[in-house]
Protein backbone atom coordinates (compact mmCIF):
# COMPACT_ATOMS: atom_id res chain seq x y z
CA UNK A 1 0.00 0.00 0.00
CA UNK A 2 2.86 2.17 0.42
CA UNK A 3 4.53 4.74 -0.06
CA UNK A 4 1.76 7.12 1.43
CA UNK A 5 2.11 10.98 0.66
CA UNK A 6 5.23 12.99 1.66
CA UNK A 7 3.66 15.64 3.80
CA UNK A 8 7.48 17.30 4.06
CA UNK A 9 7.29 17.82 0.41
CA UNK A 10 3.49 19.46 0.72
CA UNK A 11 2.54 23.19 0.71
CA UNK A 12 -0.59 24.46 2.20
CA UNK A 13 -3.03 24.17 -0.98
CA UNK A 14 -1.85 20.91 -2.34
CA UNK A 15 -4.03 18.73 -3.64
CA UNK A 16 -3.42 14.86 -2.66
CA UNK A 17 -4.11 12.55 -5.54
CA UNK A 18 -7.78 11.51 -6.05
CA UNK A 19 -8.97 8.25 -5.13
CA UNK A 20 -11.99 7.34 -7.59
CA UNK A 21 -13.78 4.41 -6.58
CA UNK A 22 -16.18 1.53 -8.83
CA UNK A 23 -19.99 2.61 -9.25
CA UNK A 24 -22.00 2.15 -5.84
CA UNK A 25 -24.02 -1.29 -6.60
CA UNK A 26 -27.53 -2.55 -4.73
CA UNK A 27 -25.70 -5.56 -4.03
CA UNK A 28 -22.84 -2.94 -1.96
CA UNK A 29 -25.37 -0.99 -0.27
CA UNK A 30 -27.00 -4.44 0.66
CA UNK A 31 -23.51 -5.67 2.12
CA UNK A 32 -22.89 -2.55 3.73
CA UNK A 33 -26.49 -2.85 5.83
CA UNK A 34 -24.97 -6.40 7.05
CA UNK A 35 -21.68 -5.42 8.06
CA UNK A 36 -22.87 -1.98 9.64
CA UNK A 37 -25.76 -2.81 11.15
CA UNK A 38 -27.89 -0.39 9.47
CA UNK A 39 -30.67 -2.18 8.15
CA UNK A 40 -32.82 1.09 7.29
CA UNK A 41 -34.88 -0.26 4.31
CA UNK A 42 -34.53 3.28 2.40
CA UNK A 43 -31.31 1.75 1.89
CA UNK A 44 -31.98 -1.91 0.70
CA UNK A 45 -35.43 -1.86 -0.97
CA UNK A 46 -36.55 0.14 -3.62
CA UNK A 47 -40.65 -0.13 -2.71
CA UNK A 48 -39.79 1.64 0.71
CA UNK A 49 -37.44 3.84 -0.92
CA UNK A 50 -39.99 4.67 -3.53
CA UNK A 51 -42.52 5.14 -0.93
CA UNK A 52 -40.55 8.21 0.89
CA UNK A 53 -40.24 10.25 -2.29
CA UNK A 54 -36.97 8.77 -3.42
CA UNK A 55 -36.33 7.15 -7.62
CA UNK A 56 -35.07 4.49 -5.00
CA UNK A 57 -32.59 3.17 -2.72
CA UNK A 58 -29.76 5.40 -1.31
CA UNK A 59 -26.17 4.85 -0.07
CA UNK A 60 -25.72 4.70 3.64
CA UNK A 61 -23.95 8.31 4.47
CA UNK A 62 -21.55 6.13 6.49
CA UNK A 63 -20.54 3.80 3.51
CA UNK A 64 -19.60 7.01 1.91
CA UNK A 65 -17.48 8.13 4.72
CA UNK A 66 -16.05 4.60 4.69
CA UNK A 67 -14.89 5.22 1.22
CA UNK A 68 -13.59 8.39 2.60
CA UNK A 69 -11.88 6.46 5.11
CA UNK A 70 -10.40 4.42 2.38
CA UNK A 71 -8.70 7.17 0.70
CA UNK A 72 -7.19 8.76 3.71
CA UNK A 73 -5.47 5.32 4.79
CA UNK A 74 -4.15 5.13 1.58
CA UNK A 75 -3.29 8.42 1.61
CA UNK A 76 -1.27 8.27 5.15
CA UNK A 77 -0.33 5.40 7.32
CA UNK A 78 -3.69 4.98 9.54
CA UNK A 79 -1.73 5.39 13.06
CA UNK A 80 -1.19 8.49 12.24
CA UNK A 81 -4.44 9.94 11.18
CA UNK A 82 -5.77 11.06 14.66
CA UNK A 83 -9.25 12.56 13.85
CA UNK A 84 -11.79 12.21 10.93
CA UNK A 85 -15.11 14.31 10.85
CA UNK A 86 -17.61 14.46 8.06
CA UNK A 87 -20.67 16.39 7.24
CA UNK A 88 -23.35 14.29 4.89
CA UNK A 89 -24.37 16.46 1.84
CA UNK A 90 -26.50 14.38 -0.61
CA UNK A 91 -27.77 11.37 -1.29
CA UNK A 92 -25.64 8.49 -3.61
CA UNK A 93 -27.79 6.31 -6.00
CA UNK A 94 -26.65 3.19 -7.32
CA UNK A 95 -24.43 3.87 -10.71
CA UNK A 96 -22.91 7.21 -8.98
CA UNK A 97 -18.92 7.22 -9.33
CA UNK A 98 -17.19 8.99 -6.33
CA UNK A 99 -14.41 10.53 -6.00
CA UNK A 100 -12.40 11.53 -3.20
CA UNK A 101 -10.73 14.66 -2.91
CA UNK A 102 -8.06 16.05 -0.23
CA UNK A 103 -6.19 19.27 0.10
CA UNK A 104 -3.69 20.71 2.50
CA UNK A 105 -5.21 23.00 4.51
CA UNK A 106 -2.43 23.37 7.26
CA UNK A 107 0.54 22.55 8.12
CA UNK A 108 2.60 23.25 11.54
CA UNK A 109 5.99 21.49 12.81
CA UNK A 110 5.24 19.49 16.54
CA UNK A 111 8.44 18.42 17.92
CA UNK A 112 9.16 15.90 15.83
CA UNK A 113 6.30 15.99 14.01
CA UNK A 114 4.25 17.97 11.56
CA UNK A 115 0.35 18.52 12.36
CA UNK A 116 -1.48 18.47 8.88
CA UNK A 117 -4.93 19.50 8.36
CA UNK A 118 -6.28 18.39 4.91
CA UNK A 119 -10.24 19.35 3.78
CA UNK A 120 -11.52 16.27 1.94
CA UNK A 121 -14.58 16.01 -0.55
CA UNK A 122 -16.59 13.26 -1.68
CA UNK A 123 -18.32 14.34 -5.05
CA UNK A 124 -20.19 12.42 -7.87
CA UNK A 125 -19.56 11.63 -11.54
CA UNK A 126 -21.62 14.87 -12.00
CA UNK A 127 -19.57 16.97 -9.62
CA UNK A 128 -22.59 16.95 -6.94
CA UNK A 129 -21.36 16.92 -3.18
CA UNK A 130 -22.20 14.09 -0.99
CA UNK A 131 -19.93 14.50 2.13
CA UNK A 132 -17.10 17.23 3.10
CA UNK A 133 -14.66 16.75 6.17
CA UNK A 134 -11.42 17.17 7.34
CA UNK A 135 -8.51 15.06 8.71
CA UNK A 136 -5.51 15.75 11.19
CA UNK A 137 -2.54 13.85 10.75
CA UNK A 138 0.69 13.55 13.16
CA UNK A 139 3.05 12.84 10.43
CA UNK A 140 6.40 12.04 11.61
CA UNK A 141 9.22 14.49 10.03
CA UNK A 142 11.85 11.73 9.89
CA UNK A 143 9.39 9.42 7.92
CA UNK A 144 11.40 7.46 5.21
CA UNK B 1 -39.08 17.34 20.11
CA UNK B 2 -35.77 16.36 22.08
CA UNK B 3 -36.12 16.14 25.71
CA UNK B 4 -34.03 18.94 26.78
CA UNK B 5 -34.18 17.99 30.11
CA UNK B 6 -31.81 15.04 29.28
CA UNK B 7 -29.05 16.81 27.85
CA UNK B 8 -25.56 15.01 29.78
CA UNK B 9 -27.89 11.72 29.89
CA UNK B 10 -25.58 8.32 29.37
CA UNK B 11 -26.95 5.16 28.32
CA UNK B 12 -25.60 2.07 30.58
CA UNK B 13 -21.95 0.77 29.23
CA UNK B 14 -22.36 -1.48 26.57
CA UNK B 15 -20.01 -3.49 24.95
CA UNK B 16 -18.37 -4.34 21.73
CA UNK B 17 -16.05 -7.33 20.40
CA UNK B 18 -13.88 -6.77 18.08
CA UNK B 19 -14.05 -9.66 15.33
CA UNK B 20 -11.88 -10.21 12.85
CA UNK B 21 -14.30 -11.64 10.16
CA UNK B 22 -16.58 -8.70 10.83
CA UNK B 23 -13.98 -6.15 10.09
CA UNK B 24 -13.19 -8.07 6.74
CA UNK B 25 -17.34 -7.87 6.28
CA UNK B 26 -17.11 -4.32 6.40
CA UNK B 27 -13.77 -3.86 3.95
CA UNK B 28 -15.22 -5.87 1.37
CA UNK B 29 -18.99 -3.83 1.56
CA UNK B 30 -16.41 -0.63 1.26
CA UNK B 31 -14.50 -2.05 -1.45
CA UNK B 32 -11.24 -1.39 0.65
CA UNK B 33 -8.58 -4.07 -0.41
CA UNK B 34 -5.82 -2.64 1.76
CA UNK B 35 -3.64 -5.51 2.95
CA UNK B 36 -3.17 -3.92 6.67
CA UNK B 37 -6.75 -4.62 7.63
CA UNK B 38 -6.92 -7.98 6.57
CA UNK B 39 -3.07 -9.90 6.33
CA UNK B 40 -1.87 -9.89 9.87
CA UNK B 41 1.89 -10.29 8.19
CA UNK B 42 1.34 -7.14 6.07
CA UNK B 43 0.13 -5.24 9.26
CA UNK B 44 3.03 -6.70 11.58
CA UNK B 45 5.38 -4.80 8.28
CA UNK B 46 4.08 -2.28 9.20
CA UNK B 47 4.74 -2.05 13.14
CA UNK B 48 1.39 -2.84 13.96
CA UNK B 49 0.53 -5.75 16.63
CA UNK B 50 -1.75 -7.33 14.42
CA UNK B 51 -4.32 -6.12 11.79
CA UNK B 52 -5.93 -2.73 13.08
CA UNK B 53 -9.47 -1.48 12.83
CA UNK B 54 -9.83 0.83 9.22
CA UNK B 55 -10.88 4.20 10.36
CA UNK B 56 -14.84 3.97 9.91
CA UNK B 57 -14.74 0.16 11.88
CA UNK B 58 -16.34 1.78 14.58
CA UNK B 59 -19.71 3.24 12.84
CA UNK B 60 -20.92 -0.52 13.49
CA UNK B 61 -21.04 0.57 17.60
CA UNK B 62 -24.06 2.56 17.48
CA UNK B 63 -26.24 0.66 14.70
CA UNK B 64 -28.95 -2.49 15.34
CA UNK B 65 -25.88 -4.62 16.74
CA UNK B 66 -25.61 -2.86 19.92
CA UNK B 67 -28.99 -0.74 19.95
CA UNK B 68 -27.19 2.16 21.09
CA UNK B 69 -28.61 4.47 19.05
CA UNK B 70 -32.55 3.85 19.47
CA UNK B 71 -31.94 3.09 22.74
CA UNK B 72 -30.96 7.20 23.18
CA UNK B 73 -33.41 8.38 20.44
CA UNK B 74 -35.96 6.46 23.41
CA UNK B 75 -34.25 8.10 26.15
CA UNK B 76 -34.74 11.58 24.34
CA UNK B 77 -38.12 11.32 23.35
CA UNK B 78 -36.91 11.62 19.72
CA UNK B 79 -38.89 9.84 16.67
CA UNK B 80 -36.68 7.34 14.59
CA UNK B 81 -38.89 8.91 11.29
CA UNK B 82 -37.83 12.22 11.94
CA UNK B 83 -33.67 11.57 12.29
CA UNK B 84 -31.27 12.31 10.16
CA UNK B 85 -27.68 11.99 10.29
CA UNK B 86 -25.64 15.35 9.87
CA UNK B 87 -22.20 14.81 10.72
CA UNK B 88 -19.48 12.31 12.59
CA UNK B 89 -16.31 12.66 14.27
CA UNK B 90 -13.48 10.20 15.26
CA UNK B 91 -10.85 10.80 17.32
CA UNK B 92 -8.05 8.30 17.55
CA UNK B 93 -6.48 7.72 20.53
CA UNK B 94 -4.65 4.51 19.77
CA UNK B 95 -5.17 1.23 17.99
CA UNK B 96 -8.20 -0.95 17.73
CA UNK B 97 -7.38 -4.67 17.47
CA UNK B 98 -9.30 -7.92 16.46
CA UNK B 99 -10.47 -9.78 20.17
CA UNK B 100 -10.57 -6.52 21.61
CA UNK B 101 -13.38 -5.91 24.19
CA UNK B 102 -14.56 -2.24 23.93
CA UNK B 103 -16.37 -0.63 26.98
CA UNK B 104 -18.50 1.94 25.25
CA UNK B 105 -19.98 5.28 26.91
CA UNK B 106 -22.36 6.85 25.11
CA UNK B 107 -24.36 10.12 26.19
CA UNK B 108 -25.99 13.18 24.71
CA UNK B 109 -23.78 16.14 25.37
CA UNK B 110 -25.95 19.01 23.56
CA UNK B 111 -29.01 19.46 21.84
CA UNK B 112 -29.70 22.39 19.94
CA UNK B 113 -32.58 24.17 18.31
CA UNK B 114 -32.26 25.81 15.17
CA UNK B 115 -34.80 27.52 12.83
CA UNK B 116 -34.26 26.85 9.21
CA UNK B 117 -36.62 28.26 6.14
CA UNK B 118 -37.65 24.66 5.68
CA UNK B 119 -38.89 24.40 9.56
CA UNK B 120 -37.08 23.90 13.43
CA UNK B 121 -34.64 21.67 13.92
CA UNK B 122 -33.15 20.02 17.31
CA UNK B 123 -29.23 18.95 16.77
CA UNK B 124 -28.61 16.49 19.21
CA UNK B 125 -24.62 15.74 19.84
CA UNK B 126 -24.06 12.34 21.20
CA UNK B 127 -20.53 11.26 22.15
CA UNK B 128 -18.71 8.12 22.70
CA UNK B 129 -16.30 7.16 24.28
CA UNK B 130 -14.20 4.14 23.77
CA UNK B 131 -12.14 2.47 26.30
CA UNK B 132 -10.37 -1.17 25.56
CA UNK B 133 -10.10 -4.19 27.91
CA UNK B 134 -6.71 -2.54 29.14
CA UNK B 135 -8.87 0.86 30.03
CA UNK B 136 -7.06 2.51 27.41
CA UNK B 137 -9.36 5.41 25.78
CA UNK B 138 -8.59 4.59 22.28
CA UNK B 139 -11.36 6.55 20.55
CA UNK B 140 -13.68 9.66 20.69
CA UNK B 141 -16.70 9.64 18.59
CA UNK B 142 -19.56 12.31 17.87
CA UNK B 143 -22.29 11.86 16.16
CA UNK B 144 -24.50 15.07 15.02
CA UNK B 145 -28.47 13.75 14.61
CA UNK B 146 -30.56 16.39 13.15
CA UNK B 147 -34.27 15.78 14.46
CA UNK B 148 -37.45 17.43 12.21
CA UNK B 149 -39.34 18.87 14.20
Amino acid sequence: MAPYVNFRDMQVGDMLPTVEKDPVTKTQLVRYAGASGDFNPLHTDDAVAQKAGLKGVIAQGPLIMGFVGQAITRWVSKRDLKRFQVRFKGMTFPGDIISVSATVTEKVAEGANLRILCHTEAKDQKGEIKLTGQFEVLYPIDTA
Amino acid sequence: MADKSKIGVKLPTYLLKVERLKIRELMGAIGDDNPIYRDKSKAEAEGYADTPCPPTYITMAFQEFTGAYLEIFKMLNVPLEHVLHGEEEYEYNGEIFPGDVLHCHMSCESIVEKETRSGNLDLITLQTIFTNQKDQSVLKARSLIIERL
